[in-house]
């Protein structure tokens, strides 16, 4: 027998007054979603997946969706997480920064996800953090970014600069003996804030700029650029360039003559997928540095190859954002086995950080510190085939720096500190900080 | 069939064509319907406890203000612009601007320094010179709407007044959104470029949310008024036969200038009203895609009516925001079927389909009673219009 | 040094030039003759483009897709002014609404086919490398292959519209189309066609610059944009028009990107455009309808 309590009751009211506002204000499909979403509520935990599938991003973005949905899967098979299956709720934010903060609230607020693993770009990022701060939830980042940043409510499991480019810069200086750069970008903040890590490390080791510059999002002639490069006299092109310019770019290279003999090109962008979209004759011998290639030699990896093949086509190519959009959701899925709940704090205080995985690149952890992840630094001349030869690769796994030392000594990220710990525990109605930087 | 006159007839017909000729300025069932959605969405922050839905109605209502403005030139007078969102955008930006940097000053950015974030990694060290007065909100304010009314009156006297109309002040607007756009993103040391100005304190309580439904409704009156008052009239003349309209005397150019001001500060308005709510401006704000979305709203709702926009603007993108995550690509599909529905099947629109059948119905009516009385009512005859009085007649009789 | 950097950037703005003749062509024609506003001309770039792709893998290169892209992208234009365009001509602003929509499902219709991510197309193996002509840099084949073709469709464009006798009823019909319609002219079929023919145009546009450039589903919206540019500041309904724009903008936006950055180039342009049509409101070589 069900009893009408006052609380109930005032509960259907208020839900069938906000179901007649919204009849009137935005349509009956509202009434829809939610009873969907309601059905199937108590038996599964759900997870957020907030991925560009249209617009100008989903090219890239689909492939995190799909490197997400089939870790879920995979989770799911083995018999999920506390006994309940993961249950992804996807949105679409179409490629548009607004939409991005949009439906990060409502993933937040309507359907209560445990956490949000979603976003690729910066600037989406920085859409939806304030919206991730404001409510408490936890969001999962899975692409490489320009650092400067750590916020409570935000893991960082793609690389951070010390990670590519520490190494990267004086190997092309001593082992390709290249001093002269040509640092070339497209124009807004990750290029930016990275050819200023470069400029810093050509300092330190002896290299050269000879010019730089920048191009707007989206420009794919890039022949004016070209010249200006072979008139510059450099012997190195440092590019920055991001999505559909990195194929135009590759391809003009090529055709006006330019050789990697002559002039290599070197990123910590490209990636095999860009690769095979370009044609694999455009890019032979030009290098990447990445955590990640699909040709990286580890059981894991061949078994993940084979695994994302198997779910979306022979021809399908893995990269290495992706592959940090799949062990993220595995780290989310140990942290939330971990602590037994799905309470945000308990995530982010002791769920996630720390948590350790076996992925295809190798182990990779999430800092206890810094909400950043320790990863393989790797160095891959592309070749014929459209794939990486590894020429260098770390020792061992490298610790994430969101503040380089070089460019910021004075600063450093650090949850643990106590300074931090006190700031962060008052609700954010009083303490909109929710950084973990302290000035050392 | 023989019928008696009496007086009850005459009154009726008398009635009746008051009725048709004489609309009043706001009819009955808008006051009520509007007073009913006024207070519905006003009461919200009392039955309601989501803030996520809290938050759509704000920007709803700012979208419904932007495609109301771009009814105003395209649904009233004729002129589409590609570029409505400039002035949506350039208030948005100002305000953003001003809260952002009244928000670093209390609130470190994540460099830890009190400038925006955006200014800092392009190596600037303190806030600029020309850019300090936007810190006064005030000022600010009247920047954020007068900015944009004026460029409009500087874009309408170049335009306009060369005789520049249709598909091309179509693509010269679009020209203009672009070059905005552009501007945006190469000066991102004093814009946020690419990614936008974010994180800087909002308002978001009930306070405003009632002061844009407040802005709203005097914006809906203003855009009634202005097109059922003579000036109006002129617009509807100048958007039907611009040359007859010129020939009568009136100063075509000017009259169009003078709307696209009104729009360029509602959508202004809006955008400023946006920015405060949301805490968020993004370039894609200021963009042509973003003027064409607002273009379909007022189509779907009905353009050439007032109600029109809102009603197109809450239908299409409360749509959106419901199905576009469960339908995800087929979302898109949709949309594009919508544009070319509503121009292939419905050219007016929602509203404007209703108000039409409402219209026949009554002359339907009013003819019915006139057929029944004396058939010699001239001045009542003149008045009808052509094109829907033979269907009516059949199904009269 | 600096002279052969100048002379070589001369050459680059030739390959420019004939890159926004070939896009701005097939829009030329819908746009000048059937006046109808095509917003989904950069998605029949791409499909055009993704026909390319498709003749490619089947073994095919860009000489064999050229006419492929024609008759796809044609036939596909065919559809669109048959099922919707038919209807709108009479109403010019509101062709832009209904082919946005075009735009939008073709894109996503697209993606569903062939999934989100970018395509690639190979040049044809005798146009690969280039010939030194001046300075360090040699010119790429293909760029000189992007100025003949841009050529020869002018030329195409220019027989079929001033030697056949479709091209003669066009001319008529966009003089007057009520008088062509008198004199037995059947209209709806030459506007048909003109849109066919338009379309085709465009796919051949997609199938020619699909090797230097990327293939995706977005990539066509800034080809549509550049292709208005150039038609407005050109001038619509005149052929000379679309070199005249195609001719500034390219060789403005190269020399000035060369001089400052791609940024401020492109940013002078627009408003060059804007100035120009200021002064000139109908477009360099504007056809002057009297009224």
């Amino acid at each position: 027998m069900s009893r009408i309590t006052r609380r109930s009751f005032l509960k259907k009211c208020g839900k069938a007054a906000r179901a007649g506002a919204l009849l009137v204000g935005a349509g009956a499909p509202y009434v829809f979603s939610r009873n969907i979403v309601k059905a199937a509520e108590s038996d599964t935990i759900k997870v957020g997946i907030l991925h560009s599938l249209s617009g100008t991003i989903a090219i890239i973005e689909t492939s995190l969706h799909n490197a997400e949905l089939l870790a879920i899967e995979e989770i799911n098979a083995k018999g999920g997480v506390l006994g309940k299956k993961l249950q992804p709720v996807v949105e679409d934010p179409q490629s548009m920064v607004q939409v991005f903060a949009e439906k990060a609230k409502k993933l937040l607020l309507e359907d209560k996800v445990v956490a949000v693993l979603g976003c690729y770009t910066s600037a989406s990022r920085q859409s939806v953090l304030p919206v991730f701060e404001q409510y408490n939830g936890v969001l999962l980042y899975p692409t490489l970014y320009e650092a400067q940043e750590c916020s409570k409510n935000c893991f960082y499991t793609g690389a951070v600069p010390n990670q590519q480019l520490d190494d990267f810069v004086p190997w092309i200086i001593n082992t390709l003996g290249r001093k002269k750069f040509y640092l070339i970008g497209a124009n807004y903040i990750y290029p930016k804030e990275t050819n200023r890590e470069v400029k810093a490390l050509l300092r330190k080791h002896g290299g050269q700029v000879v010019a730089e510059e920048y191009s707007p999002l989206g420009a794919t002639e890039f022949s004016t650029n070209i010249n200006k490069i072979a008139s510059s006299g450099c012997d190195v092109v440092f590019s920055d360039l991001v999505g559909d310019q990195i194929v135009a770019f590759y391809k003009q290279f090529k055709e006006f003559g330019i050789t990697a003999k002559d002039i290599p090109i070197c990123t910590p962008i490209t990636t095999e997928q860009e690769i095979a979209a370009m044609g694999p004759e455009n890019a032979v011998g030009h290098y990447t540095s990445f955590n990640y290639f699909q040709s990286v030699k580890t059981p894991q990896n061949q078994s993940f190859v084979e695994r994302y093949k198997a779910r979306y086509g022979k021809n399908a190519v893995t990269n290495a954002v992706m592959e940090a959009a799949y062990f993220e959701t595995y780290f989310l899925a140990q942290a939330i086995a971990k602590v037994k709940s799905t309470d945000p704090d308990a995530l982010i205080y002791e769920g996630l950080p720390g948590q350790e995985f076996l992925a295809p690149q190798g182990k990779v952890k999430i800092d206890e510190k810094n909400h950043h992840t320790w990863l393989w630094a790797r160095i891959g001349r592309a070749n014929e085939q459209g794939q990486f030869d590894i020429v260098w690769k770390s020792d061992n796994w490298i610790r994430p720096q969101p503040w380089v030392p070089y460019l910021y000594p004075d600063k450093a990220c650090d949850f643990t500190d106590p300074r931090v710990q006190s700031r962060l525990k008052k609700p954010w109605s009083e303490e909109k900080n929710r950084s973990g930087t302290i000035n050392l | 069939m023989q019928q008696i006159r009496t007086d009850a007839h005459i009154r009726q017909v008398s009635r009746t064509v008051r009725n048709i000729r004489h609309t009043p300025m706001i009819p009955l069932w808008a006051i009520i319907g509007g007073t009913a959605i006024v207070a519905l969405i006003g009461a919200y922050p009392y039955y309601g406890t989501d803030a996520y839905v809290l938050s759509l109605l704000g920007k709803f209502l700012c979208y419904a203000i932007f495609a109301l403005s771009i009814d105003l030139i395209w649904g009233f007078t004729g002129i589409l612009s590609l570029g409505q969102a400039v002035y949506f955008g350039i208030g948005a930006y100002v305000i953003a601007l001003s809260l952002k940097m009244n928000y670093t000053l209390t609130h470190a950015t994540r460099y830890g320094h009190k400038i925006p974030d955006f200014m800092e990694w392009n190596g600037l060290t303190e806030v600029p010179h020309f850019m300090t007065p936007l810190m006064n909100k005030p000022f600010a304010v009247v920047c954020a709407l007068a900015v944009p009314t004026l460029l409009a009156f500087l874009f309408g006297a170049i335009t306009f007044k060369r005789h520049i109309y249709g598909v091309y002040c179509a693509v010269i607007t679009l020209a203009e959104a672009l070059i905005l756009q552009d501007f945006i993103i190469e000066y991102q040391a004093y814009t946020g470029g690419f990614n936008g100005i974010t994180d800087y304190s909002n308002y978001s309580g009930k306070w405003f949310l009632w002061f844009i439904l407040a802005v709203t409704v005097a914006f809906f009156i203003i855009a009634r008024v202005l097109t059922h008052s003579r000036v109006g009239t002129v617009l509807k003349s100048v958007r039907d036969n611009e040359l007859r309209a010129e020939f009568m005397g009136y100063n075509v150019a000017n009259y169009r200038i003078f709307v696209f001001c009104v729009s360029a500060f509602m959508a202004a308005t809006a955008g400023a009203m946006y920015a405060a709510w949301v805490g968020l401006v993004s370039f894609l704000d200021t963009g042509p895609v973003y003027s064409i979305e607002a273009v379909i709203w007022t189509a779907v709702g009905g353009r050439g009516t007032v109600v029109g926009p809102f009603v197109g603007a809450f239908l299409v993108k409360g749509a959106e925001f419901f199905l576009s995550g469960t339908l995800a690509e087929w979302w898109q599909i949709i949309v594009g079927g919508l544009f070319i529905a509503v121009v292939l099947i419905m050219p007016d629109g929602i509203v404007g389909s209703l108000a039409k059948w409402a219209r026949h119905r009554r002359r339907a009516i009013s003819r019915e009673v006139l057929e029944d009385s004396e058939p010699n009512v001239e001045a009542c005859q003149l008045d009808w219009d052509a094109g829907a009085t033979p269907k009516v007649q059949e199904k009269t009789r | 040094m600096v002279m052969q950097s100048i002379i070589t950037q001369l050459l680059n703005g030739f390959s420019v030039v004939a890159i926004l003749v070939i896009a701005a062509l097939g829009l030329a024609i819908i746009f000048g003759v059937a006046g109808v506003i095509n917003m989904a001309h950069g998605e029949l770039i791409m499909v055009g483009a993704y026909t390319a792709a498709v003749v490619g893998k089947a073994g095919g290169n860009t000489f064999i897709a050229m006419p492929v892209a024609f008759i796809v992208v044609g036939l596909l234009g065919l559809a669109i002014e048959r099922g919707i365009i038919q209807w709108i001509y009479d109403r010019p602003l509101e062709t832009l609404l209904a082919t946005w929509g075009v735009g939008i499902i073709l894109q996503t219709v697209i993606k569903l086919i062939f999934g989100p991510e970018l395509y690639y197309v190979g040049a044809p193996k005798i146009l690969r490398g280039g010939f030194h002509l001046i300075g360090r840099l040699p010119f790429p084949w293909y760029r000189l292959f992007l100025i003949v073709v841009a050529a020869c469709l002018m030329a195409l464009v220019f027989v079929v519209i001033f030697k056949t006798n479709l091209g003669l009823k066009v001319r008529a019909v966009r003089r007057n189309r009520a008088i062509s319609g008198c004199l037995g002219i059947d209209t709806a079929r030459v506007d048909m066609l003109i849109f066919c023919f338009g379309s085709g145009l465009a796919g051949v546009a997609g199938a020619v610059l699909a090797p230097i450039k990327s293939v995706s589903t977005t990539m066509g919206f800034p080809y549509a944009v550049d292709s208005y540019m150039v038609l407005v500041l050109g001038g619509v309904g005149n052929l000379w028009g679309v070199v005249a724009g195609s001719g500034l903008i390219g060789e403005a936006e190269t020399i000035l990107s060369f001089i400052f950055n791609n940024v401020i180039g492109r940013l002078l342009v627009f408003l060059f455009i804007v100035v120009i049509i200021r002064i000139v409101p109908r477009g360099i070589f504007g056809y002057s309808e009297r009224q």
